[in-house]
């Protein structure tokens, strides 16, 4: 599973979400299960796949699919 | 670096006292059944103390003040100092410590001091009651370490009415040159003070008409500026982050193994959510992680007392040495961790009021 995979899988887990569904509009505002249990549970799931100890910086912006990308490069993963 | 190895100071013992009613999260008329059941299976808390409006901190501290000292068989007048360590003290001023002084009947030559630092209360007053007495000028001190923290809150807030409980803990340090080291690391992050925040009714936004209007924040938080207010992203972010960083550094530098060197790890019992996250970040052995946030919610600073008077207080009634490795985070925002080396602690059962 590459790293991409893995990713969208933490969405699929989180929120029930297929790959086609993840993109550019999946965040926060569109998504009203998107609350902050699920928000923490996203990034407990972002730390424990890509083994990371996030900053609270990084956990407080993690409000769509792609900003959990970037969190995820700033953190050295290749995504 | 703010760390702190005491020496000198035996942890000599720890009381805990609750208000008798308890409040299960159904009972708050701001939730449906449905409601309250998800906020129990996923928050964890299911039910609380909570002190009728007549009875303060200062009364639950108290009444555990002075269960301990009873048990004990300490004299009043042999305490020479007294903390009271609570953002829900009687009165603006004077210090509550004070009061407690006069009320409790302690000797007028105590040296008495009130601490306002929310959930690290307990190892705040550690720090200070621990470094009063390493020198032996001054030989026992109580800690008293309470909150009644609902009521700082309004009661339309769904994000906070169902977090905390009511409580009130007493520690009692004595000097002792033979007790082992009470070691005490603490961090603090002043920008992130908005987390946990009461922004009217100081001198930078003193009480006024203003401070009485509701304003609807959505998501059921329905709240005046004289209320205290969670922004609970940041808190949860906040929490599950520094905190673990700290404890792992300093087992790092203390050579601390988490499977054979600590019994317990005593976890500020924020919520579940952020303790569970903690407990894996760590990778903490569970049967070494006590809860009671289930049973007695959020208690602020007397968190980590009360863990000791509800889960391992057998234990540490024994002779045999124990060592705990608590962690606590909260309001500032700061955060701390602390190392005890326990044994023969006099705990009264629970008290009840």
């Amino acid at each position: 599973m590459n790293n991409l995979e893995k990713y969208n899988e933490i969405f699929a887990n989180v929120f029930g979400a297929q790959p086609d569904q993840l993109g550019a509009n999946y965040c926060k505002e569109n998504v009203s299960e998107w609350d902050s249990v699920h928000q923490l549970n996203i990034i407990s799931e972002m730390e424990d796949a890509f083994d990371l100890m996030l900053d609270p910086e990084d956990i407080v912006a993690c409000t769509s699919y792609e900003a959990g990308k970037d969190i995820l490069r700033r953190n050295g993963v290749e995504i | 670096m703010a760390r702190w190895e005491i020496k000198n100071v035996r942890f000599a013992g720890v009381s805990a006292c609750v208000p008798k009613q308890i409040v299960k999260t159904a009972d708050y008329d701001i939730f449906t059944q449905e409601e309250a059941d998800t906020f129990d299976k996923t928050v964890g808390i299911c039910e609380r103390r909570i002190a009728p409006d007549d009875i303060c901190a200062s009364d639950l501290c108290q009444a555990a003040a002075e269960r301990l000292l009873e048990e004990l068989g300490w004299e009043k007048d042999t305490v020479d100092a007294l903390i009271f360590e609570s953002v829900t003290g009687d009165y603006r001023t004077p210090p509550t410590a004070c009061l407690l002084q006069d009320r409790m009947g302690l000797s007028a030559d105590c040296f008495c001091l009130d601490i306002p630092m929310g959930c690290c209360g307990c190892m705040y007053a550690l720090v200070v009651g621990g470094n009063l007495l390493t020198t032996g000028n001054v030989h026992r001190a109580l800690l008293l370490v309470g909150d009644t923290a609902l009521r700082m809150g309004s009661m339309k807030d769904k994000s906070r009415v169902p977090l905390f409980g009511d409580a009130g803990t007493a520690i009692a340090l004595e000097f002792d040159t033979e007790a082992e080291p009470i070691v005490i690391d603490f961090h603090t992050d002043g920008a992130g003070y908005t987390a946990l925040h009461t922004p009217h009714g100081g001198f930078r936004h003193p009480f006024t008409a203003e401070s009485l209007v509701y304003e609807d924040f959505g998501h059921g938080i329905v709240r005046a500026p004289m209320h205290t207010m969670i922004d609970g992203m940041s808190v949860f972010a906040f929490a599950i982050s520094k905190p673990p960083r700290s404890v792992s550094q300093f087992m790092t530098d203390y050579q601390l193994d988490k499977d054979t060197d600590i019994d317990y790890f005593l976890i500020h019992q924020a919520n579940k959510l952020i303790v569970d996250r903690v407990v894996k970040k760590l990778k903490l052995p569970l049967e070494k992680v006590p809860y009671n946030l289930e049973e007695f919610g959020n208690l602020g600073g007397a968190s980590i007392p009360s863990l000791m008077v509800t889960r391992i207080r057998e234990r540490l009634q024994g002779g045999e040495p124990t060592r705990l490795l608590c962690s606590s985070f909260g309001l500032g925002l700061s955060w701390g961790t602390m190392l005890l080396n326990l044994k023969n602690v006099t705990i009264p059962e629970l008290v009840e009021i």
